[in-house]
C-alpha cells in the first residue's frame, strides 16, 4: 500500500473511531461510555485536588487560626523578597501612619520596617549585616525572626515628629550576626561608620530569613544614620492581627501598595519543595494506577461486549491492525474526555475545599489551583489511555475475528 | 457419499471462481480434555460434522443457492467459501488459490478485495450512518474521503436509499437496513457476494423486493446465497440442497436473468 493510501486509511480509521465513540457516548452505548469517562474523570479530579492541596500546603500559603501577619509593601516588580529588599520605593511618614494603623480594631501589633544591609564593626571584626529598624511595642513578638522584646518600646528617639528624643543605641543581634561579629551582649559596635551602638541582647532563638545575620535597632535611629529620617521613611509595615478582614483595610493605607500575608512572603517556588513534589508524585502514581485499572476494566468489558462488531469488521475485511486502531482511538478519546471533565471537576473541587476550609478551620485557602493543572490533568488522562492500550489491544486481538 | 461428487457448471464454461473439494468442517462440542482431564479419564468431546465432504464449483456470474433446513450446514459452508473459517479437511480455492495457504491477514485482505458478505441480521455498525457503514470497507482500502462518500452515496441511491444516507441503522426499517448491508457488500466491487439468509429477518413482500434489487445491483456478479425459503431461492441459477452437512441434490433452475 502506498504511503498516501496508508495515510488516508489511518485518517479515515481515526475519523471513524472518533465518530463511533461520539455516537456511542451520546446514543448507542451511553451508559458504558459514560462510565468509562466517569472513571477517568474521578481519578483525574482526585489527582488535581490532591495536587492542589499538596502544593497549597507545601508552599505554606496556609495560615491557620493563629495570629495573622500582614505586610504592607510598596508595589514593585522586584523579584526580591520584601524582607531583604533594599533601595526600593519607600513609604513616608511611617511613624504617624503606624500610630493610625495601631488604632484599627483587631490590630494587635504593628511596626514600620526599614531594612538596610550595613557594615557593622565590632572590636574584633567587621561584617555586612541586615540592619532592621522597628518601633517596638510589648505586643510585637518577633520581626524578621529576631525577638523585638529586647528593644526599648515606642522608639524613644522619635518624639512628636522630631528626631530629638533619647538615643538608645540599642542593637539586638541574631545568633548568626553575633557569631560572625564575635560580639557578646554589652559589647559596643559601630554601625555604618562611627555610629556607636551597644549590643543589648543576642537572640539565640532567632530564625531570621535564610539564617541571614540580622541586627534589630530602633527605627528612628536607623533612619537617622541612613538618611531615611528626612521623610520618615521605611520599606514596609508588618501588622499582627487575628482578623482576616484587616487585609482590605490595610490596602487603603498607602496608594500603590500591596498587602501580603506571612505565607505569601515565605512562599517558595513549588518546584523547590520536596514535600510538594512528593505529594504531587504520589497523587500522580495513584491516579495513573487507579485510572489505568479503571479504563482497562471498563473498556475491556466494552471490547468483549463489542466482540460481534469486531467479528463483523473482520468479515468485511478490516485487518486486526485497523480494528485495534479503532479501539485505540476510542480509548484515547474517552480518556481525553475524562481528563477534561476530571480537570474541570478537580478545579471546582479545589474551590469547594477552599470554601469549606475557610468557613470551618482556616482563614485562608488551603489548596492552590493553577492554569497548568488543565494541561496536567488532560495529559495524565492521555497517559492513562496510553498505559491502558496494550491490555486493551491484546483483549481486542483475542476477541477479534471469528464468525459474526 | 452424496456430496463427494463435484458439481458441474453447465451455465458457464470458464474456470470456476470458487472451488470446494471434499470440504469437511468438524466442530467439537465442548472443550478438549486437558492433562488432568486425560488422567482422570475424561473423554474427548463429541464431534459434529457441520459440513461433510462437500465438493462444488461455482462459475463466474452464477447465482447459486444453498438450501436446507436449519442446522444442515448452509451457513458453515458459506463461511468456508468466504474464508471466515478453515475446513477441517479438504480445500477451498478462490480462483485456484487455496485459502488455507493464506495467512489470517491475507485471508482478511482477500475478503476485503474479493468478497462481499450480506448477513441475515444485517450487522451494521449502529454508531455510523448508512453512508459511513457502506463506505467503511473503502476506508480500509485507503480510498480518499471524497471518493468514499461519492461511491457510497451513488450505491445507496441506486438501491433506493438516497434520502436515508445520513440515517443511522436504528432509524431505518429492517428492509432499509438490509439494503444498506447489500450496498456495503458491493461497495468494493467484489467478484463474489455471499448472502446468508438475506431475507430471513424480513417479511415476504419486503424480502422479495430486496432480492430483486440485490440481483439488479449485483450486476452479473457471482452470488452464493443460503436460505431455507423457496421463494428466495427462485432467483438462483441452481440450488444445492444440504442435509446434515452433505449435499443431497443439485438442481439447475430455469431463471430469467
Amino acid at each position: 500500500m502506498k504511503i498516501r493510501q496508508l495515510l488516508t486509511q489511518w485518517i479515515g480509521l481515526i475519523a471513524v473511531g472518533i465518530r463511533r465513540t461520539a455516537s456511542r457516548a451520546t446514543d448507542t452505548a451511553k451508559q458504558r461510555s459514560r462510565f468509562s469517562v466517569l472513571g477517568v474523570a474521578v481519578a483525574i479530579a482526585l489527582l488535581i485536588m490532591i495536587t492542589g492541596l499538596g502544593v497549597g500546603l507545601a508552599t505554606s500559603t496556609t495560615v491557620y487560626d493563629d495570629d495573622i501577619d500582614y505586610w504592607i509593601v510598596p508595589e514593585t516588580d522586584s523579584p526580591e523578597s520584601p524582607l531583604i529588599a533594599t533601595d526600593n520605593i519607600q513609604f513616608s511618614s511611617v511613624h504617624e501612619t503606624n500610630d493610625r494603623i495601631r488604632h484599627y480594631d483587631g490590630v494587635d501589633a504593628t511596626t514600620p520596617v526599614l531594612a538596610q544591609v550595613l557594615r557593622i564593626e565590632s572590636s574584633n571584626t567587621a561584617e555586612y549585616v541586615l540592619v532592621v529598624g522597628i518601633i517596638n511595642t510589648p505586643e510585637l513578638d518577633r520581626v524578621v525572626g529576631v525577638n523585638s522584646d529586647l528593644l526599648t518600646p515606642q522608639d524613644p528617639y522619635y518624639v512628636t515628629g522630631e528626631y530629638n528624643g533619647k538615643w538608645t543605641g540599642e542593637v539586638v543581634l541574631s545568633e548568626s550576626a553575633a557569631d560572625i561579629l564575635t560580639a557578646a551582649s554589652g559589647d559596643a559596635v559601630t554601625v555604618a561608620g562611627n555610629n556607636t551602638f551597644t549590643v543589648t541582647a543576642i537572640d539565640n532563638q532567632s530564625s531570621s530569613t535564610g539564617d541571614m545575620p540580622t541586627a534589630l535597632v530602633q527605627l528612628s535611629e536607623l533612619q537617622r544614620i541612613t538618611g531615611a529620617a528626612e521623610y520618615d521613611q521605611a520599606d514596609q509595615f508588618v501588622v499582627s492581627t487575628n482578623s482576616p478582614a484587616m487585609k482590605n483595610k490595610l490596602e487603603g493605607v498607602y496608594p500603590r501598595s500591596s498587602v501580603q500575608t506571612r505565607g505569601e512572603l515565605t512562599a517558595n517556588k513549588v518546584a523547590e519543595s520536596d514535600l510538594s513534589l512528593a505529594l504531587a508524585f504520589t497523587a500522580l502514581v495513584v491516579s495513573l494506577s487507579i485510572g489505568t485499572l479503571f479504563v482497562v476494566t471498563t473498556a475491556g468489558l466494552e471490547i468483549v461486549a463489542d466482540q460481534q462488531q469486531l467479528a463483523v469488521l473482520s468479515a468485511m475485511g478490516l485487518s486486526v491492525r485497523s480494528q485495534l486502531q479503532l479501539v485505540g482511538t476510542q480509548t484515547v478519546v474517552l480518556t481525553g474526555l475524562g481528563g477534561m471533565i476530571g480537570t474541570i471537576g478537580g478545579l471546582a473541587g479545589i474551590r469547594l475545599i477552599n470554601i469549606v476550609a475557610v468557613r470551618t478551620i482556616t482563614t485562608e485557602p488551603i489548596a492552590t489551583s493553577h492554569p497548568v493543572f488543565i494541561i496536567y490533568g488532560i495529559g495524565v488522562a492521555l497517559v492513562v489511555g496510553l498505559l491502558s492500550l496494550p491490555v486493551l489491544l491484546l483483549t481486542a486481538r483475542r476477541v477479534s475475528g471469528g464468525v459474526p | 457419499m452424496a456430496g463427494a461428487a463435484t458439481a458441474s457448471v453447465d451455465s458457464d464454461s470458464s474456470s470456476p471462481i470458487v472451488t470446494a473439494r471434499d470440504v469437511t468442517k468438524v466442530y467439537k462440542r465442548g472443550s478438549e480434555p486437558g492433562l488432568i482431564g486425560r488422567i482422570v479419564g475424561r473423554s474427548e468431546p463429541p464431534a459434529v460434522h457441520a459440513v461433510d465432504s462437500v465438493s462444488l464449483e461455482i462459475a463466474p456470474g452464477e447465482i447459486v443457492g444453498l438450501a436446507g433446513s436449519s442446522g444442515s450446514g448452509k451457513s458453515t459452508l458459506l463461511h468456508l467459501l468466504s474464508g471466515l473459517e478453515q475446513p477441517t479437511a479438504g480445500t477451498v480455492s478462490f480462483r485456484e488459490t487455496d485459502l488455507a495457504a493464506l495467512s489470517a491477514r491475507e485471508r482478511t485482505r482477500h475478503r476485503l478485495e474479493n468478497i462481499g458478505i450480506v448477513f441475515q441480521r444485517f450487522h451494521l455498525l449502529d454508531s455510523l450512518s448508512a453512508r459511513a457503514n457502506v463506505a467503511l470497507p473503502l476506508v480500509e482500502l485507503g480510498v480518499p474521503k471524497r471518493e468514499r462518500r461519492k461511491r457510497a452515496t451513488e450505491l445507496l441511491e441506486r438501491i433506493g436509499l438516497g434520502d436515508r444516507i445520513t440515517h443511522r441503522p436504528g432509524e431505518l426499517s429492517g428492509g432499509e437496513q438490509q439494503r444498506v448491508a447489500i450496498a456495503r457488500a458491493l461497495i468494493t466491487d467484489p467478484a463474489l457476494v455471499i448472502a446468508d439468509e438475506p431475507t430471513g429477518e424480513l417479511d415476504t413482500a419486503t424480502g422479495q423486493k430486496i432480492l430483486e434489487e440485490f440481483k439488479q445491483v449485483a450486476e452479473n456478479r457471482t452470488i452464493v446465497l443460503a436460505s431455507h425459503d423457496q421463494e428466495t431461492l427462485e432467483i438462483c441459477d441452481r440450488v444445492i440442497r444440504l442435509r446434515d452437512g452433505a449435499i443431497t441434490t443439485r438442481q439447475t433452475q430455469e431463471v430469467n436473468r
